[in-house]
């Protein structure tokens, strides 16, 4: 399967991007690195072009929820991208807040799945569950 | 008039700059106290230099931390520039440092040197007269040179490798380095009026796993593309990598390899310094394990025989320190450099081996490629993958590499990528490691390591 993933807005925190992309290459992804400093119009460009199943955005400095605000209007102005398996992971806020109200948002927003500081392997394991009970 | 001269004309022609005076900023730096050039204490100070980090907008704040550095016996006295500055946003950094001034509230990361002016700037320069060092990580610091070195500062930090690839994902890396070709050309002309002004190369890159070959190489190729411009004065610099005999063996290997290959290009006659950078990764949040740390760091130091330290503060978890802890160091630095005497001669003739080799193999490649020029080798090397940086985020990087820490905490090539290492040192690299380890538990390695002094 194929993933796009990458650091979203003026965001550099390039080791977990780079971690990121090692992690799913073992579990045997195909992975479409876009790095960090990505702009959404970047991550539903490549997913078109590369024909993506799978965006998975991570986000450290807390600049997520700017950025997910505009998702749906934007996905909206591509076409095919209904099954689209859109993935958040990491320090999903400015500040803190807890998982209980982080996660129905950003679902909201239209993600799949939201991992708030959860780690990567396990966030990864649920990825993979996800996809296994899609595909039934 | 010569081209250098005209693109300086059209450079400090900026709407920041107010009337650069060609004439007068010669007169000054070829009458300016030896005292200013720190390539004057390299050659006359038998110790090691400290020199800590600090920039604040104000020129007052600025003056105010000078003094602070002053009480604390400093060597070099630094000024780091903010970020705006560093990306060529004057105007920004102009309303920034009014606010700043208005409202007695920090609104930049530094010393926005092109507002301040080289006028005002030289009034606090000659005040201290101590040597100061530019820091900033800048790729396009044409008119940022020029403002120091008309300000009185005759160290100049960075270079086009080391101040994009840590920093950067898509400022095009060849346009950095004839941005760069520019400062070393200015910087030589001006090394001929008086003594040298030094050039300081920014050894830490992404502080994260860099194995010394690749900082070595990165280090070499910066000084040659200096030295080659003219430049008579440059230092070499790394940072702690967490393991001191792997500390002592890169300090032993840069220095003669760096010797090696100044001789190469006609260069022999320039004067290259060590610096040594205290742990450039995550800081413990407990403040005195931090000075632990930090000490600790001068101890290393000291055993690589480092010609200057550059300091971190005990609040160094917590942000921009305050002017007292950032003296507060500097202090404490001079005074373990006092009392460590007698120190050993620790030399491990198979590691220096083995990264002298890996050192030689790379920068071969380098000169293999057929460009026609130094920075033209370079850029295509690291294009290709034949320099490789773990943890760069720019575009042009390959990222193949793979690095890890050995039980001994030394830094291990694991994967080569398009790395020339050669097989023996490879094969060497990887017996240190655990390579039955699955990526999973790699990943949570190096996870792990990222806290590795917290």
């Amino acid at each position: 399967m194929k993933v796009v993933t990458g650091v979203v807005g003026n965001d550099i925190h390039v080791v977990a991007n780079r971690l990121i992309e090692l992690s799913l290459h073992a579990r045997g992804f195909e992975v479409f690195n876009l790095g960090v400093n990505t702009y959404l119009e970047e991550f539903f460009d490549a997913v078109v072009e590369t024909g993506a199943d799978i965006l998975l955005i991570s986000s450290l400095n807390g600049e997520a929820e700017g950025w997910s605000r505009e998702i749906k209007l934007l996905k909206s102005k591509y076409k095919n991208l209904e099954n689209l398996v859109m993935v958040i992971g990491g320090n999903l806020v400015v500040g803190s807040a807890d998982a209980d109200t982080i996660v129905p948002k950003y679902k909201n927003y239209g993600f799949d799945l939201v991992f708030h500081q959860v780690d990567l392997s396990t966030g990864l394991d649920t990825l993979e569950e996800f996809l296994k009970e899609r595909n039934k | 008039m010569s081209l250098l001269q005209e693109e300086r004309e059209i450079i400090l022609g900026n709407e920041y700059v107010d009337n650069f005076d060609f004439a007068e900023v010669e007169e000054f730096v070829k009458n300016a106290s030896k005292d200013l050039f720190i390539s004057h204490h390299f050659k006359t100070k038998n110790k090691m230099l400290v020199q800590p980090r600090g920039g604040f907008p104000t020129y007052k704040k600025q003056f105010a931390l000078n003094e602070f550095f002053v009480e604390a016996n400093v060597d070099v006295l630094p000024l780091t520039i903010d970020s705006n500055t560093r990306l060529n946003d004057y105007a920004t950094a102009k309303k920034m440092l009014r606010l700043s001034e208005e409202n007695e509230v920090d609104m930049l990361n530094g010393y926005p040197l092109v507002n301040h002016g080289y006028r005002n700037t030289r009034k606090m320069v000659t005040h201290f007269n101590k040597p100061v060092s530019l820091r900033h990580g800048t790729p396009d610091a044409r008119l940022l040179i020029e403002t120091a070195i008309a300000s009185g500062i005759f160290e100049i930090e960075g270079g086009p490798i080391t101040y994009l690839l840590p920093y950067s994902k898509n400022f095009p890396l060849d346009k950095a380095f004839l941005y760069w070709k520019y400062v070393e050309k200015v910087c030589a002309n001006y090394s001929l009026l008086n003594e040298p002004i030094n050039r300081e190369s920014f050894g830490p890159l992404t502080a994260t796993l860099v194995p010394p070959a690749i900082t070595i190489v990165i280090q070499l190729l910066e000084m040659l593309l200096s030295l080659e411009e003219g430049v008579k004065s440059f230092s070499v610099s790394f940072s702690q990598t967490g393991s001191m005999n792997q500390d002592i063996v890169m300090g032993a290997v840069i220095k003669k390899l760096a010797k090696h290959y100044a001789e190469q290009i006609n260069c022999g006659d320039a004067s290259i310094n060590l610096v040594y950078h205290q742990w450039m990764g995550a800081f413990p949040t407990n403040k005195d394990f931090a000075e632990q740390l930090i000490n600790m760091s001068t101890v290393i130091a000291s055993m690589v025989g480092a010609n200057k330290i550059i300091t971190k503060t005990r609040e160094e978890a917590s942000g921009i320190p305050t002017k007292e802890a950032n003296a507060k160091t500097v202090a404490n630095t001079q005074y373990t450099l006092g009392i460590l005497n007698g120190l050993p001669n620790i030399v491990d003739k198979e590691e220096e081996e083995i990264m002298t080799l890996e050192v030689h193999a790379i920068m071969e490649a380098v000169f293999n490629d057929p460009a026609d020029t130094l920075w033209r080798k370079v850029f295509n090397s690291i294009k290709n993958g034949i320099i490789d940086v773990p943890f760069s985020p720019h575009i042009i990087n390959h990222s193949e590499m793979i690095t890890i820490r050995d039980a001994k905490k030394n830094i291990r090539i694991i994967k080569r990528g398009n790395v020339p290492i050669p097989d023996r040192c490879f094969e060497y690299e990887k017996a240190q490691c655990d390579l039955t380890k699955d990526t999973t538990s790699i990943v949570n390695d190096i996870i792990h390591d990222i806290g590795i002094m917290q």
